[in-house]
């Protein structure tokens, strides 16, 4: 796989087999793989007594949707894209205006993946003393950081 | 009573003028290029002072990142957690 900054202020991804999309395809069944939503996790974080019961009430489902909202744009992207190319090597495109979208899927999955496997800062992991379950999970998760980084340089500003 | 009726329900609050703080946690996940950005955006913070901000999450573990009237309060956090950072507020003592 190889991304690389187009000149119209978005991402190109090309991918060049199956395991390209399967990694790809990722994003989604990691961003929705705990137990319980970010937005639930994040609304945890209002406890003042005055607040939290209207947090929970209004703003929760809001984050909610918003959340779901991105995953879904990157999973259809994903499929469309992965479809176009009958699933073998070919390109996916991100604009300038989903750029955000993909943003918060991946930040969905890198916090997923930290709230089952509690990895901490990644300089002081070493893959290869993982589990291999945890590997691929901590391998995952630098990948998707590793897009948003890109992201952050090339789209997002 | 009718399905047309209104319940009007009204809250007491004397807290009215207590300032509040929002405040941004560390966590392992987000960027610290991503939180700059995101004080950047949200609250108009020119480059310099959303990088300071950043390094008290960074280093200190929480940052008051702004104090003022609740609801522009409880705005700013709904904002910041869009944004999926760890963001809470409280009362300022």
């Amino acid at each position: 796989m190889k991304i690389l900054p187009t000149l119209e202020g978005g991402l190109r991804i090309d991918t060049e087999d199956a395991g390209d999309w399967q990694l790809l395809q990722g994003i989604t069944n990691d961003a929705v793989s705990c137990d319980e939503s970010l937005a639930h996790r994040l609304g945890n974080l209002i406890t003042d007594p005055d607040v939290a019961p209207d947090w929970r009430e209004y703003i929760v489902p809001d984050l909610e949707e918003g959340f779901s909202a991105d995953v879904q744009h990157v999973t259809t992207a994903i499929a469309s894209a992965q479809l176009e190319s009958a699933g073998g090597p070919g390109p996916l495109w991100i604009t300038r205006d989903d750029g955000f979208h993909w943003y918060s899927a991946l930040n969905q999955a890198r916090l997923a993946i930290e709230e089952r496997f509690h990895f901490g800062p990644s300089e002081s992991i070493h893959p290869a003393s993982l589990p291999p379950r945890q590997r691929s999970a901590f391998l995952r998760s630098q990948f998707y950081c590793a897009v948003q980084s890109l992201l952050l340089e090339h789209v997002l500003r | 009573m009718a399905d047309s009726d209104t319940l009007t329900k009204t809250r007491e609050d004397t807290s009215l003028d207590v300032p509040w703080n929002v405040i941004v946690h560390d966590d392992p996940v987000n960027l610290m290029g991503y939180v700059t950005y995101v004080l950047m955006k949200i609250f108009g913070y020119d480059e310099t002072k959303a990088a300071i901000l950043m390094m008290q999450v960074h280093k200190l573990g929480r940052s008051i990142v702004w104090t003022g009237q609740r609801e522009k309060a409880e705005f700013y956090v709904q904002q910041l957690q869009a944004h999926q950072l760890k963001t809470s507020l409280e009362k300022s003592a």
